[in-house]
């Protein structure tokens, strides 16, 4: 027992877990459809789930100093929209600056975000709340109720979902999963390699001793969520690429999809632990959940957000019960064992 | 003072004054440190000594005077400015990550460690930070698990590899077992040797004189006096605190022991005490003495029901009880005055009334569930009267008191409970010594009217001259019971401290 | 610290001193404001200051009202519920829902009601007796009490209510007033009792502001926040199906989006989101401006979406204000204290 705790920290058995559950799950799933998991149901899987693993990138940002960022559906639907409006005029934008304006969008609606949050001292589930309530009006403001169709816009623009950039077998790599993959392996350097990534974690692991420290939070905490809403632009981008059709509602319900995934990929909400790969697998798990879903007769479609909102429920109930308790017992299991190991006294023996 | 010449002072605060609302938390105070020496300062609570340091670190800003870093004027706005001017503090709570590992926690500060975290030389340079101190730690380890003394440890290892030059360590001994600061005291000297001088807030004086040598005592904001360790003497370092004689006070008189009102027997929690036993008789003080960490409070916390014990046996009155919650105990007649006035005690931005009325809120409640405000206040008045409550009026915020009269709201809203026994953890700590007076004073009245009182204290002159019986504890284990007529600050240090002999005769005497 | 000032009555002062200590509050603040919005109002649209109209406006808003005012209680406690509008959205549904299917409706009301409690006791029992946070189980029960209410009622409509329950709903008179507005007065003064007057609101204000001292003194905090949430829940019933028979058919996303006006209404109205303070007469106050505020944008031909961000930044404003001038004020007694002392050192 002790020596599979000290092999693996908490934080990897939950993953773990979380991995085996996926496991399950495709059998249970492949057991009752035939046909179920195919190059297809892989492919399309890796499609849907780039958006939302791109925005719980953001969020798992935010989660680490200990806030939360609502606004992002709102942020994806207002860039989707622009960004589809600015191509339909000008179709001639080439795509790297259509990223690009998606992003400064974002990264506009975000620096508001963080404006308010961390130099304004508003709490952010009331500022989020608020500006996603702001945007989205913004958005049915700005576009007259006039959607962006298919029909409106580029070629490459609407071809882009099904672009891949090389198969393996028939299992394709297209274009917005290699973004989103791209999204993951940085944001998973900077948070475990860079100075700013692991103060993130300082921040929210004792917000006391990082101020008294001297780390500038506010700074970061703003920064935070302009990445946020960076990412909310380029899923926006993403939207876009993959649906084409763009209305005033765009990216509604998002916001609870990112922050479903990165609860349930175990970013804690009390900050400091979490990492963006756990993030990438809540939304994965969530999204092939969903997909399996809808193809299994069983259970109507409508049950999605039922399920969606007990899942973040069991995942929060679990970590603050089960790991709270499994992380006590490994820290204590580590002492005992330290101090078995090596006969000299020492600091942290005394257990109390 | 006696400082040979040559040694140039690196720290030096002169004329430092700073005000807060309506008090004068500092008046002129100057202070010097010297490179390699520790330089203890002490002080009763509101004294000024945080104040101090977090002028030095830069959380606050004096109003007037100045902060001299080698002879030259120095500005220290923020914790980040003190910290490149090497200038560095440790709380008694240590301010670690706890999801961070030791490793990092040692080295998250550092600007200079390149563009990105090499985790592996990191685990070096902590490993051989953690060796030059003689620490035994797992540098992977995440910092949730250490104990605070080996968090503290971290915290110096930090220190050191930040290259400070002042260390100012804020009462880091509070809770620790006497094993780990005997501990700590072997590295604030490793880091004098490397020429650090450090500032050593403590509240034991035995620890001082031990660590200090040099010591200073600030009383209400001033500065009193500084000595070396050679000049010091026990007495005039109390009466510089305190202001005048220390045996002005701490007098209950001997009153008559009435009949038995509880017994405990075995009580214990697990991992935190064990086997603790005692008979309490009404109209009787029982000390609880103890250093920290002897987890006298938790004793307390287990009859309040706040944290139930798990093992043992209470009689109350002669009936076999259970005390499960808060509920149980105030409906028994227990009544419990926590030591930490503003996070468990009263309620700040709420009136003196609806503080005192709040744990026997069902008085003064009619059939409907509304409060009869009009009995409410009579109470608060009634009070205020009887203990002497400085305020304008009873529907004053309890933030707007000052620590006496807050401690005496506290007070009026557990006796307003009616207790048959009364838990007191230490009621005289952060007040002026005019009101200490008075709330001994009341511990006497109170007793004397019939009500068994537990006095938690770390005072140790105060729980001698209150005391009519001490009980001693020492990490979860009681050690002694003592008479009034045994009792000695020898003698209870030495039970405190787990000097087995004495000890054991103190057993012999208490089953008695 | 203004709001807490006057988050509790004082018994024993005089009213005019407690009305003057009001009006100098935050509370002072918003009844400028609702002047304010009154005359601009009554600039663009003649006739609009009848009480015809201000009723009216109650009516239309009766249910976020009613929400509010038992969110007032969840915010001072220090908790908040997200969920409440959900709540609203699924009885509504489970009411439709067991009717079309031939249910006799006054039993589809009940279990609708039953519907609501049970959602409030889920609530409470993560929220109070294993002390998870409330943001987050709100959150998340939001998603799935929405997430039921579509599986009962799926993309449809449903409507064909019995008569009376219609009617309910169309501002029936009750003598000469209007069931609404009677219902809202009614709330409002119990709630008002039991906040500002009740052993119970004692408690809650306590446990806002500190849940250990609250402890530590013998009160029972989880019980205390499981009735709010059970409390919160069964509204949230009622409220629902009051904008059913209002509305007289039922969809999956009834009340969506309510929580922003109804958090709105109480931050605006001086209730600290950090708990432990505000009274419900700022909530009155906060209620009144949000529905002229929205009532005045109508008039000015905007749209309802135009009117939410609106909304939205009333709601920033309202934590954003009292931090700046608590802010500001401190920076005004500092620089005031330094230069008093550079005066006596010279």
């Amino acid at each position: 027992m002790n020596k599979l705790i000290s092999r693996f920290r908490p934080e990897q058995i939950r993953l773990l877990f979380l991995l085996a559950l996926m496991a399950i799950m495709i059998g249970f799933f492949s057991i009752q459809i035939p046909g179920y998991f195919d190059a297809r149901f892989v492919n399309r899987i890796s499609t849907s789930v780039a958006v939302v693993a791109v925005l719980a990138v953001g969020q798992t940002l935010v989660f680490l100093t200990r806030n939360f960022d609502l606004s992002v559906g709102s942020v994806v639907g207002l860039t989707a929209y622009i960004v589809g409006q600015q191509l339909w005029r000008h179709p001639e934008i080439p795509p790297l600056a259509a990223v690009a304006l998606a992003i400064g969008v974002g990264a506009i609606c975000g620096s508001i975000n963080g404006l308010l949050i961390a130099y304004g001292r508003v709490p952010s589930i009331i500022t989020t709340i608020a500006t996603l309530a702001i945007y989205r009006s913004f958005l049915v403001e700005y576009s007259g109720a006039v959607p962006i169709t298919t029909n409106l816009l580029p070629d490459w623009l609407v071809d882009l979902s099904r672009l891949s950039v090389f198969t393996v077998g028939q299992i394709q790599f297209r274009v917005l999963f290699l973004i989103m993959i791209f999204v993951v392996l940085l944001f998973q350097f900077v948070l475990s390699l860079l100075p700013f990534g692991r103060r993130l974690y300082a921040i929210g692991s004792n917000p006391d001793a990082a101020r008294i420290a001297g780390f500038p939070a506010q700074r970061m905490v703003f920064s935070a969520f302009l990445f946020s809403g960076m990412l909310a632009g380029l899923g926006g981008f993403m939207f876009l690429g993959r649906y084409g059709n763009v209305t005033v509602l765009a990216g509604t319900g998002l916001e609870f999809a990112s922050v479903a995934a990165v609860v349930v990929g175990g970013v804690s909400n009390m900050g400091g632990s979490g990492t963006v790969i756990g993030a990438f697998l809540g939304a994965l798990f969530l999204d092939l959940l969903e997909n399996s879903l809808f193809r299994w007769q069983v259970v109507s479609e409508f049950w999605r957000d039922a399920i969606l909102g007990m899942l973040i429920l069991a995942a929060v109930a679990l970590d603050n019960v089960v790991f709270g308790r499994l992380k006590n017992l490994w820290a204590r299991a580590g002492l005992q064992m330290r101090s078995e190991d090596e006969q000299k006294p020492e600091v942290a023996a005394d257990v109390r | 003072m006696t400082q040979t010449p040559i040694i140039k002072p690196v720290l030096q605060m002169v004329d430092i004054s700073k005000r807060f609302d309506a008090t004068q938390a500092l008046e002129g105070v100057s202070l010097t440190l010297y490179p390699g020496e520790v330089h203890a300062l002490i002080g009763e609570n509101g004294a000024g000594k945080s104040t101090l340091i977090k002028i030095m670190t830069g959380v606050h800003r004096p109003d007037t005077g100045e902060i001299l870093l080698d002879g030259k004027p120095a500005q220290v706005r923020n914790s980040q400015e003190a910290q490149t001017l090497g200038i560095a503090a440790i709380y008694q709570e240590p301010m670690v990550y706890p999801d961070l590992n030791v490793a990092e926690n040692i080295f998250i500060s550092h600007a200079d460690r390149g563009p990105v975290v090499r985790w592996g030389k990191m685990y070096e340079d902590a490993r051989e930070i953690l060796a030059k101190l003689d620490v035994h730690l797992d540098v992977k380890m995440p910092a949730r698990g250490l104990t605070l003394a080996a968090q503290q440890a971290v915290e110096i290892a930090k220190a050191i590899s930040l290259k400070v030059r002042v260390l100012i360590m804020d009462e880091p001994t509070a809770s620790l077992s006497q094993h780990e600061v005997a501990q700590l005291f072997k590295l604030v000297r490793s880091l004098c040797r490397e020429g650090v001088a450090v500032l050593f807030i403590g509240h034991r004086l035995e620890e001082v004189f031990s660590i200090g040598d040099r010591i200073t005592v600030l009383r209400d904001g001033k500065w009193i006096s500084t000595r070396t360790r050679a000049e010091v003497t026990r007495d005039a370092v109390i009466r510089d605190m305190v202001g005048r004689d220390v045996k002005d006070f701490f007098a209950k008189g001997k009153g008559a022991r009435g009949e038995l009102l509880a017994t405990v027997r075995g009580l214990g929690k697990t991992g935190v005490f064990s086997d603790v036993s005692f008979d309490i008789y009404r109209g009787e003080v029982l000390g609880f003495a103890g250093l920290i960490g002897s987890h006298r409070t938790d004793v307390a916390l287990a009859l309040f029901g706040i944290e139930p014990a798990d093992a043992g046996e209470i009689t109350f009155e002669g009936k076999t009880v259970k005390i499960q919650s808060p509920e149980d105990a105030l409906k028994l007649g227990v009544a419990y005055a926590s030591e930490d006035r503003r996070q468990l005690g009263l309620i700040m931005p709420m009136s003196i009334v609806s503080n005192i009325s709040l744990p026997m809120l069902k008085q003064y409640l009619n059939p409907i569930g509304l409060i009869r405000s009009r009995q409410e206040v009579a109470t608060a008045e009634k009070f205020r009267q009887r203990l002497n409550i400085r305020t304008p009026s009873v529907h004053s915020d309890v933030a707007r008191l000052s620590g006496g009269n807050q401690q005496k709201v506290m007070l009026s809203k557990w006796l307003n409970a009616e207790p048959k026994l009364l838990i007191l953890d230490e009621p005289t700590r952060g007040i002026d010594v005019g009101a200490k007076a008075e709330v001994h004073h009341m511990i006497s009245d109170l007793a004397n009217q019939g009500i068994a009182v537990i006095m938690i204290s770390s005072d140790l002159p105060e729980v001698l001259g209150m005391s009519d019986r001490v009980l001693v504890m020492r990490e979860g284990r009681q050690m002694a019971v003592l008479d009034r007529a045994d009792a000695s600050e020898e003698s209870v240090m030495a039970a405190a401290m787990g000097h087995a002999e004495l000890a054991q005769t103190a057993e012999q005497k208490a089953a008695l | 610290m203004s709001a807490n000032q006057a988050a509790m009555p004082a018994a024993g002062e005089s009213f005019l001193s407690v009305a003057w200590r009001r009006l100098k509050s935050w509370e002072g603040l918003l009844l400028v404001m609702l002047l304010l919005i009154l005359v601009i109002n009554s600039t663009l649209a003649p006739g609009y200051l009848t009480i015809n109209n201000q009723i009216n406006l109650f009516i239309l808003s009766i249910e976020k009202i009613m929400i509010a005012l038992v969110m007032t209680f969840l915010i001072i406690n220090g908790e908040i519920d997200l969920s409440a509008p959900s709540i609203m959205g699924l009885a509504a549904c489970v009411s439709a829902f067991l009717f079309s299917r031939g249910t006799n409706f006054a039993t589809a009301l009940v279990i609708a009601l039953c519907v609501g409690l049970a959602c409030g006791i889920f609530n409470g029992f993560w929220i109070a007796r294993v002390g998870l946070n409330s943001l987050v189980v709100t959150l998340a029960t939001q998603i799935s009490y929405r997430g039921l209410a579509r599986v009962f009622v799926e993309d449809k409509s449903i409507g064909k209510f019995p008569e009376w329950f219609n009617r309910l709903g169309q501002q029936d008179l009750i003598g000469p007033f209007p069931f609404a507005l009677l219902l809202f007065f009614f709330l409002f003064a119990v709630a008002l009792v039991i906040l500002q007057y009740s052993g119970f609101g004692r408690q809650v204000y306590v446990i806002g502001n500190s849940k250990d001292v609250a402890r530590f003194s013998g009160v029972k905090v989880p019980r205390v926040k499981f009735m709010l949430y059970v409390a919160s829940g069964l509204m949230a019933a009622l409220a629902g199906l009051l904008l059913a028979a209002r509305f007289g058919a039922v969809r999956g996303d009834l009340a969506a989006g309510y929580e922003l006006d109804i958090i709105t209404m109480v931050l605006l109205g001086g209730v600290s989101i950090f708990g432990g303070s505000g009274t419900l007469y700022g909530v009155f106050l906060s209620i009144m401006i949000i529905l002229n505020v929205r009532n005045g944008m109508g008039l000015a031909g905007l749209s309802g979406h135009f009117q939410t961000g609106v909304i939205g930044v009333l709601l920033i404003f309202s934590v954003l204000g009292p931090n700046m001038i608590n802010r500001a004020r401190a920076g005004v007694s500092r620089r005031r204290m330094q230069a008093e002392l550079r005066k006596r050192a010279t």
